[in-house]
């Protein structure tokens, strides 16, 4: 039974573990990169040590550095968040090898589901469904994959076998441009996880990204927490994340959710854990791969079930028994999220960073915000421009829409610029609004201009609002010349003053 | 003061009379207009309506973002409409094009060499912000003048990479 938890990661996650773990009486250790001594987990933590440099490479994924410091602070367990070392098969091996809890899966489970090639031959095996492509294990040659790609058949996808959250991943069309994005899809796989493996899958046209969240425990019962649509995405980065699916019903959602599970059983799996899904027109859903962690998105299961995903996952680690049976589980709702990302919606989505000079975040009912800024706080280009996480809840997602809505008008950060605009653009968007909607439809059939065509225009309020800063501004300089002029004046009259009275 | 300011296309007459009147074509209305704790967040109440937006100053025009919708705005105020007006002409087109970091980050790889013939499209570098590698592509065609960066730098945003003549 552990007493004190490392929280090996940053932003809004390690606040989120930092609160599981302070409601449930466990101490916390944060750590941190020269770039975040100033971030909320840092201040929420019990304690909190430096792990060196911004960048990842020489602080967040320093393994060792974070294992010194457990040793150091007597931490006797460690959560790794999302990222960065969350699916990192030696760096859970060592946590076991140190007598530290890890608390997520076992180095076996992440070894199997880690490597997708690995992870598709598993699931295969255990007769889960997956979408056609190379089988093969490990290193195919360019060579090697050229040859295979036609028996695939185009359009296909470059992945990375280390990857996730969309990097190292291309499109092909067709394969006269294929060596040029197998290099581009290695070098960003390489640089990402320091390996730039790469398989061939099958794209499947019109499909939807439907995930189902999965908890297990050590002693073999596997139970599912439903399904999160996730077909909002950009360059293939989710944007927004609902659950339940309007797609879904309750038959597809129990044959889905068995296989879910009896994925999870084929690695021997334990505590938090996401089987992904394409799902295509004719409801047909295939394997795409396990992600061994708590996801970004959980928070809308969360809202959904009423089941706190973090806590759950310390229950576990502990060696408890899973708090809920899957009778027990109601889909009660309907939940969005909305990804706050610093990047600028009105100029191709092009990061942004800078310091957060105000920042007023929407409360009210149903609203949850997961965040790890504040104001004063630096957003930095060392990290992912993720810096907040909007989630409602309403009884039908009708209401869960007009609430996000009235969210996102209430949302104000200044300092950089936010996606927040895209959101209340795409939430007005009919075709969001009457779910049809694919994982190409943001980049296909969405457009911010189109969209601000279509928009209620304010131009006269716009136009009034930009010259009267404009005129204040001017006012403002005029006074400051003109006090120049009178401090002059003021210095004269000192001098008359003084030789008066000499 | 008298400002023309343009939407799109479409030109506003607005007078700033006082603090709390503005007169916009013919119409005369009440303002009450205040910074949200010193920020660039305004607070618009005209006759009994509330409005809330953000009023940014661009390099040439003012952005403002109201209600989900982003207004670049140009203003004017009298005197410079006319110098404008004066003024004529265009800016020069064509010459040289100068590559700038559109964002703070790490330069991954420059796949060109100074002298070499580019086509439209082609990429000229590629650079690693927030985790993800951006290509940044040529405009338009000519040659690589002048490479200042290379592989594995820090480069700051707006800082000019290379130059395309």
């Amino acid at each position: 039974m552990f007493k004190k938890v490392l929280v090996a990661n940053r932003g809004e996650i390690a606040v989120r573990i930092i609160r599981a773990c302070r409601e449930l009486g466990i101490q916390t250790v944060a750590v941190f990169s020269e770039a975040d001594r100033n971030a909320l987990h840092v201040r929420y933590a019990d304690e909190a040590y430096l792990l060196g440099p911004a960048p990842s490479r020489e602080s967040y994924l320093r393994a060792d550095k974070i294992f010194e410091i457990a040793r150091k602070s007597e931490a006797d367990a460690i959560h790794p968040g999302y990222g960065f070392l969350a699916e990192r098969e030696d760096f859970s091996a060592k946590c076991v090898e140190l007598g530290i809890v890890f608390i997520g899966p076992k180095p076996s489970s992440i070894a199997a589901m880690g490597d997708k090639a690995e992870a598709r031959a598993t699931v295969i095996k255990a007769g889960v469904p997956v979408v056609s492509g190379t089988e093969d294990v490990g290193n195919m040659t360019n060579d090697d994959l050229l040859s295979i790609a036609p028996k695939i058949g185009f359009p296909l996808l470059i992945k990375a076998t280390a990857g996730g959250g969309g990097k190292g991943m291309r499109e092909v069309k067709s394969i006269e441009e294929m060596p040029t994005l197998l290099a581009s899809a290695r070098r960003e796989a390489e640089s990402a996880f320091g390996d730039g493996n790469v398989y061939l899958e099958k794209l499947v046209e019109g499909a939807r990204h439907i995930e189902f969240q999965i908890i297990a425990d050590t002693f073999g019962n596997v139970i599912h927490l439903g399904e999160r649509e996730c077909s909002i995405q950009r360059r293939h980065q989710k944007l927004l994340e609902e659950a339940p699916s309007v797609f879904m019903d309750e038959e597809l959602r129990k044959k889905m959710g068995d296989v879910a599970v009896k994925a999870a059983h084929a690695v021997d799996y334990v505590s938090a854990g996401t089987i992904e899904f394409l799902v295509d027109k004719d409801k047909n859903f295939y394997f795409l791969e396990m992600n061994t962690r708590l996801q970004v998105e959980h928070p809308v299961t969360e809202m959904v079930t009423g089941v706190d995903i973090v806590a759950e996952q310390m229950r576990i680690a502990r060696g408890r028994q899973l708090s809920y049976t899957q009778e027990q589980i109601e889909l009660k709702g309907h939940a969005i999220e909305c990804r706050i990302n610093a990047e600028d919606p009105f100029n191709n989505f092009v990061p942004s960073t800078g310091r957060i000079t105000h920042s007023l975040i929407p409360t009210g009912p149903g609203v949850r915000v997961d965040t790890g800024v504040y104001p004063g706080f630096e957003i930095t280009p060392f990290y992912d421009p993720m810096i907040a996480k909007l989630i409602v809840w309403g009884e039908t997602r009708a209401q869960a829409i007009l609430r996000m809505r009235r969210a996102l008008e209430e949302y104000r950060i200044v300092g950089v610029h936010t996606n927040i605009p895209f959101h209340q653009t795409l939430m007005d968007s009919h075709r969001f609004m009457g779910g049809q909607f694919d994982t190409r439809f943001v980049e296909e059939r969405f457009s911010m201009d189109d969209a601000m065509e279509t928009r209620e225009s304010h131009a006269e309020i716009a136009a009034i609002l930009a010259t009267l800063v404009a005129h204040q501004q001017s006012e403002r300089s005029a006074h400051v010349f003109r006090r120049e002029e009178r401090d002059t004046s003021n210095w004269k009259w000192v001098g008359r003053w003084e030789r008066m009275h000499r | 003061m008298k400002y023309i300011t343009t939407i799109d296309g479409q030109e506003f007459q607005i007078e700033v009379i006082d603090e709390r009147h503005i007169r916009i074509g013919d119409r005369l209305l009440q303002v009450d207009f205040e910074s949200v704790s010193g920020q660039p967040v305004f607070s618009l109440i005209l006759d009994g309506k509330s409005y809330e937006s953000f009023v940014y100053q661009g390099e040439e025009d003012w952005q403002v973002l109201l209600r989900g919708r982003l207004y670049p705005v140009k203003i004017e105020d009298e005197r410079e409409k006319r110098l404008h007006a004066a003024g004529g002409g265009g800016v020069a087109e064509g010459g040289e094009f100068l590559l700038k970091a559109p964002m703070p980050g790490l330069v991954v790889a420059v796949p060109v060499n100074e002298g070499q013939v580019v086509e439209k499209g082609q990429v000229l570098v590629i650079l690693e912000s927030m985790k993800m590698q951006n290509e940044l592509k040529a405009p338009r065609a000519g040659k690589v003048e002048r490479i200042r960066v290379k592989a594995g730098e820090s480069v700051e945003q707006k800082q000019t990479l290379l130059s395309v003549h």
